[in-house]
């Protein structure tokens, strides 16, 4: 499974979406309803399923946001 | 634990009062620290100069620890934060957003940073971050709230942290108090019932209606925006919820009519005690709480019903 498609499921999951909602240019904030509480539980489960931290999740809008943070703090 | 987080603030009892906005003043801090708990103020939208003068008024009245509520959404908040490390306060609780940006400054200026929080995710995340304790909110609550339960959400988060865990929230007497410490409470947290406190300024109007409320007074408004709001009903939330409701079906509502009515509402329940037009936040507890009482009263009956409770406790 590639990054994007782990964060995929994880969003799919826990926002009740399909897949093709999803999408790497898709606004998890606004075009998904995610809540707050939403928000920190997909920031938390990322954060498990990869073993990393994100510090803020100031300028993590997108999902490609996100794929390119968890990217990156791989390689680090 | 219990002991430990008590200790390291320096308080007799493990009762914190809620940091209610336009409520939680000098007075009402300082009554509730010089009865053995811990008092809160306010900080909400206000710049720094006026928290550095309430702070200043508050030690005049106490010397004992009160606490700072950190609004993270506030446009002032670096300055208040500053504030409140140059002051040397030794609580601060944060609400809306993580503190995690602040946390060096606040733990170099020895801070017992204490974030709100009202779900297992948002608790270990406030743990990472370096939170010294959490306070667990159930919807129960008065004012802003989240999804969950007291009941269900403080045995999860107990469960998913280490740090000490208060808990808020639908707890007005020494019932709820005890049974907050059985789901694994350090202290708790009381908003509703210091409202109507001798010390709290609070306007009659609003005072009285938590004293009258009944256990369905209450009701939410908000939820379409995203950010519910738990208040006494009245005929502004009968409005505002009447609004919500044509806007449900909208698929780009526009909120700014729902911003038009609840514009200065806090204000006019606290301040001015309009009836009609205030947003009288309080807790589905209210029903529960039916006089007007100094801090040390309160404190002192919370504490003996709540040692009376684990001490003798009524076994099926």
């Amino acid at each position: 499974m590639t990054t994007f498609e782990q964060i995929q499921e994880i969003i799919v999951d826990q926002l009740d979406k399909e897949e093709s909602e999803v999408q790497l240019d898709t606004n998890f904030r606004d075009e998904l309803e995610a809540d707050s509480l939403d928000l920190f539980q997909i920031i938390n489960d990322i954060e498990d399923e990869f073993d990393i931290k994100i510090e803020s999740e100031e300028g993590l809008n997108t999902v490609k946001d996100l794929v390119e943070y968890v990217e990156k703090q791989q390689e680090a | 634990m219990t002991q430990s987080l008590i200790e390291q603030i320096g308080i007799d009892y493990p009762i914190i009062q809620g940091a209610m906005s336009w409520v939680a003043t000098p007075s009402l801090a300082a009554a509730v620290s010089n009865a053995g708990g811990l008092g809160m103020l306010g900080s909400g939208h206000e710049p720094s100069e006026v928290i550095r003068k309430a702070i200043k008024e508050t030690k005049e009245m106490t010397d004992k620890p009160f606490g700072v509520n950190v609004l993270l959404l506030s446009p002032y908040v670096d300055d208040v934060v500053d504030v409140v490390c140059e002051e040397n306060i030794k609580v601060v609780t944060t609400g809306a957003g993580t503190p995690g940006k602040y946390m060096k400054r606040f733990k170099e200026a020895g801070v017992t940073v204490i974030p709100v929080v009202a779900s297992v995710a948002l608790a270990r995340r406030m743990e990472k971050e370096g939170a010294d304790a959490i306070i667990c909110e159930g919807m129960e609550a008065g004012g802003h709230i989240g999804k969950l339960t007291t009941m269900t959400l403080v045995p999860q988060v107990v469960d998913a942290v280490d740090i000490p865990v208060i808990v808020a929230g639908g707890i007005a007497d020494g019932r709820g108090m005890a049974a907050a410490m059985f789901l694994g409470a350090a202290a708790v947290q009381l908003g509703t019932r210091f409202v109507v406190a001798h010390e709290s300024i609070a306007h009659d109007t609003f005072k009285q209606r938590i004293i009258k409320a009944r256990d369905i007074d209450t009701v939410v408004t908000g939820q379409i925006t995203g950010h519910p709001v738990r208040v006494l009903r009245n005929k502004l939330t009968r409005e505002y919820l009447k609004v919500e409701k044509e806007m449900s079906s909208d698929e780009h509502p526009d909120f700014s009519r729902l911003e038009a009515l609840a514009k200065g509402a806090l204000r006019k329940a606290v301040v001015e005690g309009d009836k009609h037009g205030g947003s009288f936040m309080a807790g589905q507890i209210a029903g529960l709480v039916n006089k007007e009482q100094s801090c040390h009263d309160i404190i002192q009956e919370l504490m003996s019903e709540y040692d009376e409770l684990v001490s003798h406790p009524k076994i099926f």
